[in-house]
């Protein structure tokens, strides 16, 4: 085991292998409140990937209904219950303002075991806690769809009358989408006794070599979001490749240039924004919206980073649901995030804008100012609207999209209105 | 007070192990593998012979002749627990015969196994297997003064392994020489088993479908039908096995009143330079490994017999 440094902890955690971060890191940000369940991005990726035998129960991509549903079915609880039961400050965070940095611990510090740290606390004969889901997991990928708690199910606490009030609503569920993370530090490769698993050195993908692979499943096992499956058919292990042909911009239609992953591109409800992360976290690129979001503006989460494996796809959390939920799911960093995204800045106003209007990558973005068309309050915070203009570009340069933060409206004049 | 040291801590926690590799110039990830013991160069005295009869051996008869001639010998197998991931325990004791008639050599293993593992298509299914290793180059002598690795030999000390696996033997047996889904799960549809409607065939979708299979597309012998239920491969070391060009060896397994009963041949030479060759009236050595897959063995998880053995074959008369 070696030291390495996890920001999404604020510390130094134990992992097999050396830190070596890749020049450019694949990572996507999902506004989950924007999100619909209407599985396009699933089905975008099934048809894709997925389609042939022995993949009917794999979806790389998936959509669950938090907190009950989960592909495969209980994973996120079984992993923490794992973490859990360390008996030792089990996910325990310090968040006070010394024990954040800027860059190397935004979150605060974490103090319980990763996945790496809990197998070796434990004494395991192996990397990482975990556990490879049989096949009832597997098999209802929807299970518990739309499917509320409320604290009116709860016979210990009277029934609830108002029940959707922000900040928190006390009947809830929110959806939840994931792909592989393709992590910094996956639990798949360092598991893998073989080495058959890779993570690129040019975007961070990470990656199952199928001559390599014997399908020992010890990738199912350890990865806490499970997301390498086996299949049957071939008796190897298959695992998101990031559409990495688009990404390294083989994609005729993007002309070369990076292009978002299938399941970013069909999004429908536009929560979806993939590019490439800077490679150094400590030096952010505030004009790459990815690094923006995530390292500068902090309005975007890694899901369960208490795991240890530093994940790349990072969420801006849903506004009505429970707090606690919340951090636990997304660590000490959701009460800033949300406030950010309650009352959005200028600047988020208008990366927001940017989601889901071209298949290519940006690797860069620019706002010009537009006059103030709005001005509100929300949750006691003043909140002023500007109709900025956002321009974003790919990484040669090109100019792909301008759009404003108002989204430009055309009315019928009267006579027009009487002919129809 | 206690953040303030736990930070300290792992400050000079990381100062110090960086300062410690800094010295040593050990590669961290190799930190999973525990130092090789004397122990584990030191063959042990006993031995495997292997016997010479006379005449062709119909493969048939080789479960009976190998009963009649030769003598078992008994090795004792223990959990993997030298490098991660550790497992095994399950299979105390493994036996083994062997003969050859100056073409072929031949072993016969068997082991406990109160239950039958030959399927691999579910995700928590795993399979019983049994591994022979050799030196793969001409060793005489394994002492701690003459190394040779027994976990699957060493950077330029490589060993051929024979790997016999139970979910092989099975597709072996199946039609058309492979397991599919449908074999596991009868009731399942899949689209490219059924007359795709005409309307909306797509011919393009439906030809692509093994090029995107994985290890279809890559070529690799657990994807397809192999027609043989041992495989033929090469390691230098934990994590570097690989399955040659050349498959030489073959074999056949039952499973009998919770006992597996498994044959493995091959000619005693071959054209292969990636095969252990055997010379009558020599000798070399052989280490072995058994999976148990109820117990969810499989890689490094597996029963092992550690120290390496005597293998003497007899001069052909």
């Amino acid at each position: 085991m070696t030291l390495v440094h996890n920001w999404h902890l604020g510390r130094t955690m134990e992992y097999p292998y050396f830190e070596s971060r890749p020049e450019h890191q694949f990572a996507a940000v999902f506004n989950t409140n924007r999100c619909i369940a209407c599985q396009t991005c699933t089905m975008a990726h099934k048809s894709t990937w997925t389609y042939s035998k022995g993949q009917e129960y794999m979806w790389w991509n998936n959509v669950e209904t938090k907190p009950y549903g989960g592909y495969p079915q209980h994973w996120d609880h079984k992993i923490l219950q794992l973490l859990w039961d360390n008996g030792n400050n089990p996910m325990e965070w310090y968040t006070s303002a010394e024990d954040k940095d800027e860059t190397k611990a935004p979150y605060g510090l974490y103090n319980g075991d990763t996945i790496f740290e809990l197998a070796k606390t434990k004494g395991l004969n192996q990397v990482a806690v975990g556990y490879v889901p049989d096949d009832k997991e597997w098999r209802f990928p929807n299970i518990y769809e739309d499917t509320a708690s409320s604290e009116q199910t709860n016979y210990e606490t009277e029934a609830v009358k108002e029940s959707s009030e922000l900040p928190e609503h006390k009947r809830w569920f929110f959806y939840l989408q994931r792909i592989c993370n393709h992590c910094t530090y996956p639990a798949c490769l360092a598991a893998c006794p073989r080495k058959a698993i890779y993570k690129r050195k040019e975007d961070g993908i990470v990656l199952i070599d199928q001559k390599r692979c014997r399908g020992y499943r010890k990738c199912v096992e350890q990865c806490p979001y499970k997301k390498p499956m086996y299949r049957g058919e071939t008796r190897m292990s298959e695992k998101c490749i990031a559409c990495f042909p688009r990404v390294e911009g083989k994609d005729p239609i993007t002309k070369g240039r990076r292009m978002e992953a299938r399941c970013m591109a069909a999004c429908v409800g536009k929560i979806r924004l993939n590019g490439l992360l800077s490679g150094d976290y400590k030096k952010p690129d505030p004009k790459n919206p990815m690094d923006w979001m995530i390292h500068i503006h902090k309005v975007a989460l890694p899901l369960y980073p208490q795991f240890g494996t530093e994940p790349n796809v990072y969420y801006i959390p849903p506004r009505w649901a429970p707090r606690g939920y919340l951090r636990q799911m997304f660590g000490p960093g959701v009460d800033e995030a949300l406030d950010k995204y309650a009352a959005p800045s200028r600047t988020l106003m208008a990366v927001l804008q940017l989601f889901r209007t071209t298949q290519t990558m940006f690797a860069r973005f620019e706002v010009e100012d537009g006059p103030k068309i709005y001005e509100s309050e929300i949750m006691g915070k003043k909140v002023e609207v500007y109709d900025d203009t956002v321009i974003g570009y790919a990484s040669d340069g090109t100019e792909m999209v301008r759009i404003k933060v108002e989204e430009p409206t055309w009315e019928s004049d009267e006579k027009r209105m009487v002919t129809y | 007070m206690m953040k303030c040291l736990l930070r300290r801590s792992v400050f000079f926690g990381s100062a110090l192990v960086a300062l410690f590799f800094l010295c040593s110039g050990i590669a961290f990830s190799q930190g999973l593998e525990a130092e090789i013991s004397m122990e584990e160069n030191i063959p042990t005295e006993e031995g495997l012979t292997v016997k010479y009869i006379d005449g062709n051996v119909n493969l048939d008869d080789a479960h009976t002749t190998l009963g009649r001639h030769a003598e078992p010998y008994k090795l004792e197998l223990q959990m993997q627990d030298k490098a991660f991931p550790n497992g095994g325990g399950s299979v105390k004791e493994v036996e083994v015969r062997s003969f050859h008639n100056g073409e072929t050599i031949f072993f016969r293993i068997s082991w406990n196994d109160e239950s039958k593992n030959e399927w691999t298509i579910e995700h928590a299914q795993f399979r019983d297997a049994v591994g022979l290793m050799f030196p793969l180059e001409e060793v005489k002598e394994i002492s701690p003064e003459k190394p040779f690795s027994p976990r699957m030999g060493d950077r330029g000390k490589p060993v051929n392994i024979w790997h016999w696996k139970a979910d092989w033997e099975h597709d072996l047996n199946a039609d058309g020489g492979y397991i599919h889904m449908e074999d596991q799960y009868p009731n399942m549809w899949h689209d490219f088993d059924s007359d795709p409607n005409p309307c909306l065939f797509n011919k393009e979708v439906h030809d692509s479908a093994d090029l995107m299979a994985g290890g279809i597309a890559a070529g690799s012998l657990l994807s397809l039908p192999r027609g043989r239920a041992v495989e033929d491969l090469n390691a230098v070391g934990f994590g570097t096995l690989t399955s040659q060009q050349n498959q030489d060896v073959n074999g056949t397994g039952e499973w009998k009143n919770g006992k597996w009963d498994v044959v493995i041949y091959r000619p005693l030479t071959t054209e292969d330079e990636n095969d252990v060759q055997f010379v009558p009236g020599t000798s070399t050595f052989f280490n072995m490994a058994v999976w148990n897959g109820k117990e969810g063995d499989r890689n490094g998880q597996k029963n092992i017999s550690i120290r390496w053995r005597p293998l003497t074959l007899e001069a052909a008369k």
